[in-house]
């Protein structure tokens, strides 16, 4: 088992980072009833393990019988019947599921799989509580649609079900299920914390850890804990016993982003924007979301780039980036992105430069 | 320079004006003055006798006009450019005043005659314009009417051809009266002149400029510099033959003209344009030498150059001569005066259609015509009008039918074969002939619409005395009553099937004397939902058939007609070549006494794209409003309603893209682009990064290129955002937005010369890539969300897929592939198999996490693992089955078929672990009542978990019917109870022994324990 899903803390007391938020959400659900939640701040920062946390501190172990399903939903759509093959996580108390994965069918999944919890109410046995909870994961990649959809059945059947939202940025959710919602903000924990947990870590483990070293995974993590745990297992499976000054490989995608930001920046050619969209390709391939390919490479290019370009580059890729989400074919959007930037970063080094 | 003398001097010979002319085109024709200058030297110098009367003449009366005039025209040459190359500009006289005494009407009519003769017939031109001068003075009249020959010829000094010049008089006499003084020349012009055209420069051009020379240019992206004077020349009209047998080259800007202008000016006058010089290229026309290549060659090989300006001339000239030769058909009918009324009604008809832009010319040709035959055609033309031309002029016997003639012959063989292929003999080979292609019962004639199949199936029937019937898409032919030996019922079917076996109306009985009779179904391929069962009936007919059968249809490769093929010898009908079928629009044309001309013709059979009926309605049509048919015509009247060809995508792609991308017209590229909405855009994707815009000119660093590049990419971004709207939200009005956006605007900023952006790539347009790696993106998704959900069965992490690739799958990878590249080999391949089961994950999903960590040029993660160590994971991998707990579909004996919902296994997660660290507290008290069930369920469990390891099944979990397992699944739940339980003691002894094993597999409602 790998390190960040054994020591994953189970219960909300012994969350080492948030345990402010998560001595709240204790208070929240033993003295009263709770309301729908809406978890979001950056990925790493610990919203799933809270959940997962304040389920089973809800609902005791039995939270914890999980089951994987792929389900097929039949949603009647107007004049037709579509089917929707979905994953889902259940126990007997809660639902969870990703409900973007159904792309921009996911409006039915939010009201189908919300009215059939509402229909299978549970039993009150043993004073548990009477409703179930759905855990919706990415909410923030749900359709206008679906949000719309989400925010009636969302007080329609409040008896019955309660809401756990998760997600990675609130702006890209409506305002009507923002107040619809608790929401929870759950930052990324310090570079200290990340230090913290990872000497835990290695406690438990048995681990010699030099000094300063956690403290470099912790750099680059980029405050991600899952991402710190993570390097520190993989660094371990590279080498060990640890050097102080041990290289610390970043994720092969990164560093794939990044040579493509080096071939940018070398030469801007039609040619070479030739060679970079074949590069591209090969990411998506790979299962990297064009999002994150397309914030990568503006990250990297920033780190390049004169602080004259910078503005305008920010200004370019935050347009394209807008374009690529009201689109479908990704990397035509990318392809331009780049097009752009090498456009005015040319113009740039002549102007220049000569 | 004697000629010169000549003309000055001749019209003094008083008396002898029109018997002098004659001699005025011999001259003219045998030696070619050169224009203004030698006149000048006739009228300046003073050398020999003849010419001192002329001066003298002069001097006395005229010498002044005449070399004010001379000036004047020097001067004006001056401005015009070009002339070194042309040393002749129309020279023109000019006289309209009004207070002119007119000449005798007669007189002008006699005058005129000679010159038509010496009109040249084709070819080059020497616009030679005489002005016709005639003086005020009335004792000169006569004298002067002899036109002053004072042009020189265009080009003449290069005099290649013999016996070509022109000599194009211009006529500006007077006519009858003051009021009428253009009378003469109007109608025998180009009749496009109007009355105002002829300014007192006597510009004899006058014709209707094309609107401003309008025309060709919309939406012209960049491409050639714009001509500097566009449109501000009126381009004239002329003989639509004056060009004919000329092959022009076309070289850099002209002066006001667009190339695709020049060259359909040059084509609608009969001549032909070629990209290169070669040998039999006659004119290059340019109005400045670039240097370029044409140019050097044409130097080279000799050929002439000649300016816009020069061809203006050439097909000005050819009007004149022309109207010369009009007039003289007026001159045949017998009184002048008769004549000259109408002609000028003739004339004003004219002008009233200069305005309206009709074809004026062609109209005024007819207007003469007529008056002077009224007789000759009009009758048979109306007498027969009646019928459509297609009916008229089917062919009458098979040798008419243009093309396919093979084929004609084939059917023509087949026919005369078939009775005693099938009739007599057929009974005692009936079994041999069966499969024979050849002696197939029926044929099935196929090809694009208007090639005349059923023309030739009723052709060749007819000739070989067949009683024909046919059936076609207006008859109902569903399928027939099954009992025949009711009698017809009515419907066509029944009859069909009536006459196929009739034996009496047929064979059986003497019937050569019989007439024979043949059935033909047409449009066997638009048998629809009306004629229910009709193809299958067909195909019965045809097996009992007495009588042949011809089936016709458009598209052989139908589904509709796919059982038909095999009873029918198929015969495919190609479209005919443009040449065999303007051959035979020609004769139409000559038998309807329309004039038209063959390169009129064969555009015509072009733009109908082989079909011989659509040419023949179009000819019809055009045929009521004209009688003169050029190649201009065609080109208006077929612009829009040309026929649809297929266009490939690459095509397509090719056009839009490539160098001349810039000159197509927007509809054009509409239609490129909508060809194929799909693909199309996708092509240009792929390959718009391959082309060196033409719109960036001098780009040596490529930044314009560049920066066209992100435009494009921008726009074909748009195209996109488009494509959602219109997909998924279904806005269909986008979609020329969308084409628009995705196609037209990357292909007008980048369009030019293609180059390779990769060593050893085809110079060719590649396949968008999109399409491919699409579905490979879907395929590693698929995979990928696979692998995500066998972790999640695993319930040893809850966590989502982005997450898994983003940051987990690296160190899984890791996992997965360094003990095996570092640990000894047995050691390795359990540490990877344990942690294989810990997280569910499959030999696929291993591969699944290798692919998706390969990167080109990088290296392979496989890489550095032996092969026999590979062997024995998978071979671990295999014996550890049960180890695996997702549930694949598996068939359970007493259950119809395998639930398709797959449901992976339930665990209480991590009980051991809750054991270890006692905290608990619920989930201890969770246990212990667990625990007082237990021991019922033991057993249960156990006897259940023996019957499915006796299953053959995939192995490691079974699905039961959840309706038996309810309460089974609790059991086992609980017995899983006690072997963890143990295993938490175990593990505890172990102290660092990866946890990974110590966990059981479970079904749902069932477990599939590992053996310890």
């Amino acid at each position: 088992m790998l390190w960040v899903d054994q020591h994953r803390p189970k219960t909300l007391d012994k969350m080492i980072v948030h345990q402010d938020v998560a001595q709240n959400l204790k208070k929240l659900v033993t003295e009263q009833d709770c309301p729908h939640l809406l978890f979001y701040g950056p990925s790493g920062s610990g919203k799933k393990t809270l959940i997962m946390a304040l389920l089973r501190q809800m609902f005791g172990p039995g939270a914890d019988k999980v089951k994987a399903e792929n389900k097929t939903w039949k949603v009647d759509a107007g004049s037709r019947t579509i089917d929707i093959d979905l994953t889902t996580l259940s126990s007997t108390h809660h639902v969870e599921l990703n409900p973007s994965d159904a792309g921009f069918q996911d409006r039915y999944i939010v009201q189908e799989i919300i009215k059939e919890m509402a229909k299978n109410r549970p039993i009150d046995t043993k004073g548990k509580k009477g409703f179930k909870v759905l855990v919706l994961n990415e909410v923030d990649k749900l359709s206008r649609e679906a949000q719309h959809s989400l925010r009636r059945t969302m007080e329609k059947y409040s008896s019955s079900c309660r809401l756990i939202l998760c997600c990675n940025s609130s702006s890209k959710v409506t305002e009507a299920i923002r107040s619809r919602c608790l929401n929870v903000r759950i930052n990324s924990p310090s570079v200290e914390e990340i230090v913290k947990v990872l000497e835990t870590i290695a406690k438990k483990e048995g681990l010699q850890l030099p000094p300063g070293f956690a403290a470099r995974i912790a750099e680059k993590s980029n405050r991600s804990l899952r991402r710190a745990i993570l390097s520190l297992e993989t660094c371990r499976v590279q080498q060990y016993p640890f050097t102080p000054n041990q290289a610390i490989s970043p994720m092969d995608w990164e560093e794939y982003i990044f040579e493509i930001t080096s071939d940018i920046m070398k030469e801007q050619s039609p040619k070479r924007l030739f060679q970079v969209r074949g590069k591209i390709y090969e990411l998506l391939i790979n299962c990297i979301p064009p999002e994150i390919i397309l914030k990568r490479l503006l990250y990297e290019l920033l780190r390049k780039l004169d602080a004259e370009l910078k503005h305008e580059v920010c200004h370019w890729a935050a347009y394209y980036e807008h374009r690529m989400r009201l689109g479908q074919k990704a990397i035509f959007h990318i392809e331009a992105f780049i097009a752009k930037f090498m456009s005015i970063y040319k113009t740039f080094l002549i102007s220049t430069f000569g | 320079m004697q000629d010169i003398r000549k003309w000055f001097v001749k019209p003094h010979d008083k008396g002898r004006g029109s018997v002098s002319k004659p001699e005025n085109s011999t001259p003219a024709s045998a030696k070619q003055p050169s224009g203004s200058e030698l006149m000048e030297d006739s009228v300046q110098g003073g050398e020999d006798k003849s010419r001192k009367k002329t001066s003298k003449y002069f001097a006395g009366k005229q010498n002044v006009t005449s070399r004010k005039e001379v000036d004047e025209l020097r001067t004006k040459r001056k401005t015009q450019i070009g002339t070194e190359q042309n040393p002749v500009k129309k020279i023109l006289k000019i006289d309209d005043d009004d207070d002119f005494v007119p000449p005798k009407q007669s007189k002008n009519i006699s005058d005129i005659s000679p010159k038509r003769k010496v009109r040249n017939d084709k070819g080059r031109v020497t616009a030679q314009e005489s002005a016709h001068i005639t003086e005020s003075d009335e004792e000169i009249i006569e004298d002067n009417e002899t036109p002053i020959k004072r042009s020189g010829r265009g080009r003449g000094g290069r005099g290649t051809r013999g016996g070509r010049n022109a000599v194009a008089v211009m006529e500006i006499d007077e006519g009858q009266e003051n009021t009428e003084d253009k009378e003469g020349s109007a109608p025998s012009g180009s009749g496009s002149r109007g009355r105002g055209g002829r300014g007192a420069g006597g510009t004899s051009a006058g014709g209707r400029g094309r609107g401003g020379g309008g025309r060709g240019g919309f939406m012209n992206f960049g491409e050639r510099k714009d001509p500097p004077h566009k449109g501000e020349k009126e381009i004239p009209e002329g003989a639509s033959d004056c060009l004919s047998g000329l092959t022009f080259v076309i070289s850099g800007t002209l002066d006001s003209l667009e190339r695709e202008e020049a060259e359909d000016l040059i084509k609608r006058h009969g001549g032909r344009v070629t990209g290169s010089v070669s040998k039999k290229t006659n004119y290059l026309l340019c109005d400045e030498d670039i240097g370029g290549r044409k140019s050097e060659k044409a130097k080279e090989l000799g050929t002439v150059f000649l300016t816009e300006d020069a061809l203006f001339d050439m097909i000005r000239a050819s009007n004149h001569s022309k109207a010369t030769s009009q007039q003289d058909q007026k001159k045949t009918v017998p009184k002048a005066a008769v004549v000259a009324a109408p002609s000028t009604s003739a004339v004003r008809g004219v002008k009233e259609d200069v305005v309206s832009k009709a074809s004026s010319k062609s109209m005024t040709s007819k207007a003469l015509t007529s008056l002077s035959s009224p007789v000759k055609k009009n009758i048979p033309i109306t007498k027969q009008n009646s019928l459509p031309w297609t009916e008229k002029y089917r062919p009458k016997v098979p040798n008419d039918i243009i093309g396919n003639q093979s084929l004609v012959k084939q059917i023509h063989d087949w026919l005369t074969h078939w009775h005693e292929n099938f009739l007599h003999s057929g009974n005692k080979k009936k079994g041999k002939n069966q499969n024979d292609s050849v002696n197939k019962k029926a044929v099935l004639l196929s090809g694009t619409p208007g090639i005349g199949k059923t023309t030739s199936a009723k052709l060749v029937s007819q000739m070989l005395g067949f009683q024909i019937f046919e059936v076609n898409a207006s008859d109902s032919r569903g399928k027939a009553d099954s009992h025949i030996n009711r009698g017809i019922g009515g419907s066509t079917a029944n009859s069909v099937k009536e006459l196929v076996s009739n034996e009496a109306l047929s064979a059986n009985m003497d019937w050569s004397k019989q007439p024979k009779s043949i059935l033909i179904m047409d449009e066997v391929d638009g048998m629809s939902a009306g004629d229910r069962g009709g193809v299958t009936d067909l195909i019965a007919s045809i097996k009992v058939s007495k009588i042949p059968i011809i089936c016709i249809c458009n598209d052989r490769y139908s589904q509709k007609l796919k059982s038909l093929l095999n009873y029918c010898l198929v015969l495919n009908f190609r479209k005919p070549t443009k040449q065999q079928m303007a051959k035979r629009l020609m004769q139409v044309a000559s038998a309807e006494g329309l004039n038209a001309d063959e390169i009129a013709l064969e555009e015509l059979a072009e733009r109908v794209n082989g079909d011989m009926r659509m040419a023949l309605n179009q000819l019809q049509y055009m045929s009521l409003s004209m009688s003169v048919i050029k190649y201009d015509d065609i080109k208006k009247r077929l612009l829009s309603s040309a026929k649809d060809e297929d266009i490939s995508p690459f095509t397509a792609v090719d056009k839009l893209l490539g160098y001349n991308g810039g000159k197509l017209r927007m509809d054009e590229r509409i239609d490129l682009s909508m060809s194929d909405p799909d693909l199309v855009p996708l092509l240009v994707q792929e390959n718009y990064m391959n082309y060196r815009p033409s719109m960036a000119g001098k780009d040596d660093d490529g930044l314009k290129r560049l920066s066209l590049i992100a435009r494009a990419a921008e726009s074909i971004g748009d195209g996109d955002i488009f494509n959602v709207q219109i997909r998924r939200y279904r806005q269909w009005q986008l979609s020329q937005a969308s084409v628009l956006s995705s196609c037209i605007i990357p292909a007008a900023l980048l369009h030019g010369q293609r180059e390779t952006l990769e060593q050893g790539e085809r110079n060719f347009n590649r396949f968008g890539g999109w399409l491919g790696k699409n579905s490979t993106i879907g395929k590693n998704f698929r995979l990928l969300e696979d692998l995500h959900y066998h972790i999640l069965a695993s319930c040893t992490s809850n966590l989502g897929r982005s997450t898994l690739r983003l940051d987990y799958l690296m160190l899984l990878l890791r996992r997965l592939t360094d003990p095996l590249k570092m640990l000894p080999k047995d050691e390795a391949v359990e540490m990877v198999v344990n942690f294989m089961s810990c997280y569910s994950i499959s030999m696929e999903d291993y591969d699944t996490i290798v692919e998706l960590s390969k990167y080109q040029k990088h290296q392979n993660p496989l890489d550095g693992i032996q092969a026999p160590v590979k062997a024995a994971l998978t071979k671990a991998y295999k014996q550890n089955k049960s180890l695996t707990r997702v549930a694949e579909s598996v068939t359970i004996p007493g259950m119809r078929k395998a639930p398709k919902k797959r449901v992976a296994a339930i665990l209480e997660p991590a009980e051991d672990e809750l054991a270890e660290e006692k905290v608990d507290v619920l989930a201890d008290s969770d246990n212990e009542s667990s625990s007082d069930t237990e021991d019922g369920t033991v057993d249960e469990a156990k006897q259940l978990q023996m019957d499915l390891q006796n299953l053959n099944a995939k192995g490691m979990e079974v699905q039961v019917d959840l309706k038996e397992s309810n309460t089974k699944k609790t059991g086992a739940g609980r017995g899983r109870g006690t072997a963890s339980a143990s295993a938490s003691a175990k593990k505890k002894g172990g102290g660092l022994a990866p946890p990974a094993e110590k966990k059981g597999g479970r079904g749902s409602g069932s477990a599939a324990k590992r053996k310890r």
